[in-house]
């Protein structure tokens, strides 16, 4: 057993890094919860208390000679969803309570997750897909698609360079919807063939937090109350400023084609 | 419908390579989306309610990506946001907030209650699957326990 004894504070912290991690990768608060958990678990934590909202991880961990310690962690990094990182977090933390994984090399095995390089063609690949296929959907034409497609492209650009810039989320979704709104109204301007509703709803697929309204009330409904109420203000919000963003374009390009 | 069954693939494509999806997985996600979408259409031609079709579909989504996640052995988020992703009421929460930075109050209700609706639908579809998925794995664990003696 000599061998497999991590010191509490490295474990704990490693706990709190995980947790981070997972949150910064989209994973649902509940499986934060379920995760920190059975880690603890497979360490052969005697009592383990977890407590994880989108904005903080309060962790406490009762150990056998009768002592405890408590840690948070505060949230404040954007969301930016990762399912490949995800999925390799969920399985190091399988592997670690099968017995699969040296115990004593969890700090490193999350920061080697975590620092996986980004992947900006695969990105910007989507953000293209993405905007054209649903400006159709909803009902464009195949130009339409494309426009949304190139605005598509754009909105990565924005989120890559603007984003950073912008003190808040509300700041960048008005800032980055009123750019594209603008170049969306010009562009349906000078070729009257374009529809520029069905063009502006493929590009708002992407700046709509629709998968976050629904997790949040889904949330709501599992019993996580508060981070769900947490993301529905937050959703709400941005979208608000969305709104704002895009009619402003609206207006100064001369009204709905 | 056919261009919307595609789209509705594409477009929950484009939003996989978006959250990073693993190559391999790409597939199966993309076509959990068209699935959920196809279930959407089916439902919408019985029945009237928004709230009762998204519930439906939902549901359906949720069952599938736990499905697609027992057999490609990965967490079920990963196919299970995709098929969300066409359902996702983007647009109705855009057409609310809309109504009410223009200040079109009937408007702003009819769509906020249609959001309403909608978001409620995919939220209790997604947690009746999540339910009996529980209940399955509780009874064939209890089913083993007494099986092993």
């Amino acid at each position: 057993m000599a061998q497999t004894i991590i010191d509490h504070e490295t474990l704990i912290h490693a706990l709190l890094d995980m947790g981070e991690a997972m949150m910064s990768c989209g994973a649902e608060v509940h499986r934060i919860e379920d995760t920190l958990t059975r880690i603890a678990d497979a360490y052969g934590i005697r009592e383990i208390n977890v407590f994880v909202i989108t904005s903080d991880i309060t962790l406490t961990l009762g150990f056998d000679d009768g002592r405890s310690i408590t840690r948070t962690r505060r949230i404040v990094k954007g969301e930016s969803t990762d399912f490949t990182k995800l999925e390799k977090l969920n399985t190091l933390s399988r592997d670690l309570c099968v017995g699969r994984f040296d115990k004593l090399k969890l700090p490193e095995a999350i920061r080697a997750i975590t620092s996986a390089p980004e992947r900006p063609v695969k990105s910007a690949a989507g953000f293209f897909l993405a905007s054209a296929a649903f400006a159709v959907f909803f009902g464009g034409t195949v130009w339409d698609g494309l426009v949304a497609g190139t605005v598509g492209l754009l909105i990565f650009m924005l989120k890559r360079k603007l984003g950073p810039l912008c003190l808040n989320t509300v700041i960048y979704n008005l800032l980055a919807s009123l750019i594209s709104g603008l170049v969306i109204g010009f562009t349906a301007r000078f070729v009257p063939a374009l529809h520029m509703d069905k063009i502006m709803i493929g590009d708002i697929m992407l700046l709509v937090p629709g998968i976050g309204i629904t997790n949040a009330v889904r949330d709501m409904l599992l019993g996580d109350t508060i981070s769900g109420s947490m993301r529905l203000l937050e959703s709400i919000i941005w979208t608000g400023a969305l709104a704002c963003g895009f009619m402003a374009a609206i207006w100064l390009t001369g009204g709905i084609a | 419908m056919i261009i919307q069954l595609l789209t509705a693939m594409l477009g929950t494509l484009g939003f996989c390579l978006i959250f990073n999806v693993r190559e391999r997985f790409l597939f199966p996600a993309a076509i959990s989306g068209l699935l959920t979408w196809a279930v959407y259409l089916l439902a919408a031609r019985f029945l009237e309610p928004v709230f009762q079709i998204t519930l439906i579909a939902a549901s359906f989504g949720a069952f599938l990506a736990e499905v697609m996640a027992r057999v490609l052995k990965a967490p079920s988020t990963v196919f299970f946001i995709p098929a969300m992703i066409p359902l996702s009421p983007g647009r109705n929460l855009y057409n609310t907030l809309q109504s009410a930075v223009v200040n079109d109050e009937p408007a702003f209700a009819l769509n906020g209650m249609m959001t309403l609706q909608y978001t409620l639908g995919i939220a209790a579809g997604m947690c009746i699957a999540w339910a009996f998925c529980y209940m399955y794995r509780k009874l064939k664990q209890q089913y083993l326990l007494k099986h092993r003696g």
